[in-house]
């Protein structure tokens, strides 16, 4: 997987393999300075942990204010949870529906991005593999997907699943998170599967495997590091995903996270706001992606910039 | 798109040991026979998932944009009228604008902050944890980031609740008087480090020893900016910058969470045309469940920025520079 940025990071040096020189190693006391110097450096080190500071206090700062009670937070922002108020994550939980919605999400998640590879995987290996015309042409329209942002279809969308009485209802929006994410996910598995050897699969066809067994036996393993890529990348969306929801479903006991904290804030105008139980909320849709980015860090900061790169 | 006119340029893999394309009457590998008996079976799945819920819908949508409809009753076919419409709808001009600044001034502002990163980035100790530390937001949901964005601003927010705890007594009515520059900045925050990293993968590829050259010949940082790192990440920096093009139209859920609930719309002067869209059919205590008029609304948009990645691909072509 490191291979699979640095060998695209420039297509320059893609198509030239035999040219590229080695990663430069970072010299240190070189007197060959790369960016700025000086003053200039000095100020923009400051700003850079500024920056960086002001992202990590943030996050301490959600974590700290769910556990504060919405009078301490009420007369100041800032302090500490002393005595830490756990009544909040009740309250959202229960009160907040974030329990049934954290529910749903996780169902959503894990069942879309392992549905979206069920389907994306055999589609990107013979659009990898394939020397067929037609091969370019579909793979323009996985392309097109890419480009068009997922407000053009909602409107078509809600009709048909409307008529198929797929409208508040997890079912509709399970597919509709389909829709939204296939092209991405075929498309950049795609990418990584032309940039895998082709040996392997030879010496199988030589022996007699079948097509099929060569997919599965072969070239599934050589991937594996791409398709849990595009499974992380894939679960983040769909955990973060809010416009399809917040269209798509309508009761609470349906609903996904992001729109149960927006639904909760609505509560706050008539119920009386309550900072606390919001935080708990916050922390209850944001802890699950700070626990996987520690996880699996490198690869998503990969899969995501791989877009680009390539 | 920048995958997708890549793909046009290179449709088809080259065939390995130099084979022609099967076509009838050649020869071809065992392996490829093989290959063209799955290709249909394999493929179908995804490509009926893409056909029915992506590209008929996308395709409805341009339908649509010329009718009369609510999505209950029959619609009406109306030609250009909703087109026209819009001609004349000054919070589609707004929200339009919004779009576009967003676009441009979010886009140059988010480039220069990521190259001023990565420059001081290169040679910092602690580079990967700042990376790390930067990139978070990336995958945050942008209504909690919203949220914490107007937290940070609001009236008895933690910026005025710190500008009093150092005597400054009244700041401006950020929410209320400077919320689209507030929604605007916010962004270029959570986008940032998807760019920053993006522009270090490709400034780390560059050699040493031409900046050693560099530093032989006497350059500024500003001269080794232009003339070394900027030419030899163009293709990386037009790529991600089409990618900012498409992730900027998709941006939604940041400016429609400062409306304050799931319920009520923000204030139409910030309103991109995603909120544009949202607000015409499903949005509101009322929805207005115009489809035909946002549906034209959508395509407007779409075309506009097509023809503006087109222009910056043209506009950015340039020979590759290898090194």
């Amino acid at each position: 997987m490191a291979t699979l940025l640095s060998d695209r990071a420039t297509p320059a040096h893609q198509e030239h393999p035999e040219n590229t020189p080695p990663p430069p190693p970072r010299k240190t006391g070189s007197t060959a300075r790369i960016g700025a110097t000086g003053k200039v450096r000095s100020v923009g080190i400051v700003l850079v942990w500024i920056l960086a500071a002001f992202n990590v206090g943030t996050l301490l700062w959600v974590l700290l204010t769910s556990l504060r009670t919405h009078r301490a937070i009420f007369e100041t922002p800032w302090g500490l949870p002393i005595p830490p108020a756990f009544e909040n994550f009740a309250t959202a939980l229960f009160e907040g529906e974030f329990g049934i919605a954290a529910f749903n999400t996780a169902l959503m998640t894990v069942g879309g991005s392992i549905t979206l590879m069920l389907l994306a995987a055999p589609a990107a290996y013979v659009l990898a593999r394939s020397t067929r015309k037609v091969s370019g042409t579909i793979f323009a329209l996985f392309a097109i997907g890419i480009g068009v942002p997922v407000q053009v279809i909602i409107i078509p969308l809600y009709v048909m699943l409307e008529q198929l009485h797929l409208i508040n209802s997890l079912w509709g929006l399970f597919l509709a998170l389909l829709g939204a994410n296939i092209p991405f996910t075929v498309i950049l598995l795609t990418g990584f599967m032309r940039s895998l050897p082709n040996d392997l699969e030879e010496a199988a066809a030589l022996d007699g495997s079948s097509s099929l067994r060569t997919f599965w036996q072969i070239m599934m393993p050589l991937a594996r590091s791409g398709i849990i890529t595009l499974l992380t990348l894939n679960a983040i969306n769909i955990w973060n995903e809010t416009f399809l929801a917040l269209v798509l479903i309508q009761d609470t006991d349906k609903q996904v996270l992001p729109v149960a904290l927006l639904n909760f804030i609505a509560r706050q105008q008539t119920n009386g706001a309550d900072y606390g139980g919001l935080f708990a909320g916050v922390l209850v849709l944001v802890l699950p992606m700070i626990l996987l980015y520690i996880w699996l860090g490198r690869r998503i900061i990969e899969g995501m910039t791989l877009g680009a790169s390539k | 798109m920048a995958l997708a006119t890549r793909a046009a340029e290179h449709p088809v893999r080259p065939a390995r040991h130099g084979a022609a394309p099967p076509r009838a009457g050649r020869s071809e590998s065992p392996m490829e026979k093989r290959r063209r008996r799955i290709f249909w079976p394999l493929l179908i799945p995804a490509q009926l998932a893409n056909g029915i819920l992506f590209l008929g819908p996308a395709l409805a949508s341009f339908v649509i944009s010329f009718m009369r409809w609510d999505g209950m009753g029959e619609p009406d076919m109306v030609g250009f009228e909703n087109y026209s419409r819009l001609l004349g709808d000054s919070v589609f001009h707004q929200a339009f604008a919004n779009t576009l600044i967003i676009l441009l001034v979010g886009g140059i502002a988010v480039f220069a902050v990521a190259f001023g990163l990565t420059m001081v980035l290169r040679e910092m100790r602690g580079r990967k944890f700042i990376r790390n530390v930067v990139f978070f937001p990336v995958i945050i949901s942008p209504v909690v980031l919203s949220i914490l964005w107007g937290f940070i601003f609001q009236s008895n927010g933690l910026l005025e609740s710190a500008f009093r705890g150092v005597g400054i007594p009244e700041g401006p009515n950020w929410l209320g008087d400077h919320l689209f520059l507030i929604i605007v900045v916010g962004l270029i925050w959570i986008n940032l480090g998807l760019y920053v990293t993006i522009l270090m993968a490709a400034v780390d590829q560059i050699p040493i020893y031409l900046y050693e050259e560099c530093a032989l010949a006497g350059a500024t940082a500003w001269q080794r900016f232009r003339y070394v790192t900027l030419p030899l990440t163009w293709d990386v920096v037009t790529a991600a910058a089409v990618l900012w093009t498409i992730g900027s139209l998709k941006i939604f859920e940041f400016i429609y969470a400062f409306g304050g609930t799931s319920a009520d719309m923000p204030p139409t002067n910030v309103w991109n045309s995603a909120l544009f869209i949202y607000g015409k059919t499903f949005g509101g205590r009322t929805p207005a469940f115009e489809f035909g008029y946002a549906s034209a609304a959508a395509v407007v948009t779409v075309l506009a920025v097509m023809v503006f990645v087109f222009a910056l691909q043209r506009a950015t072509r340039r020979e590759p520079i290898e090194y």
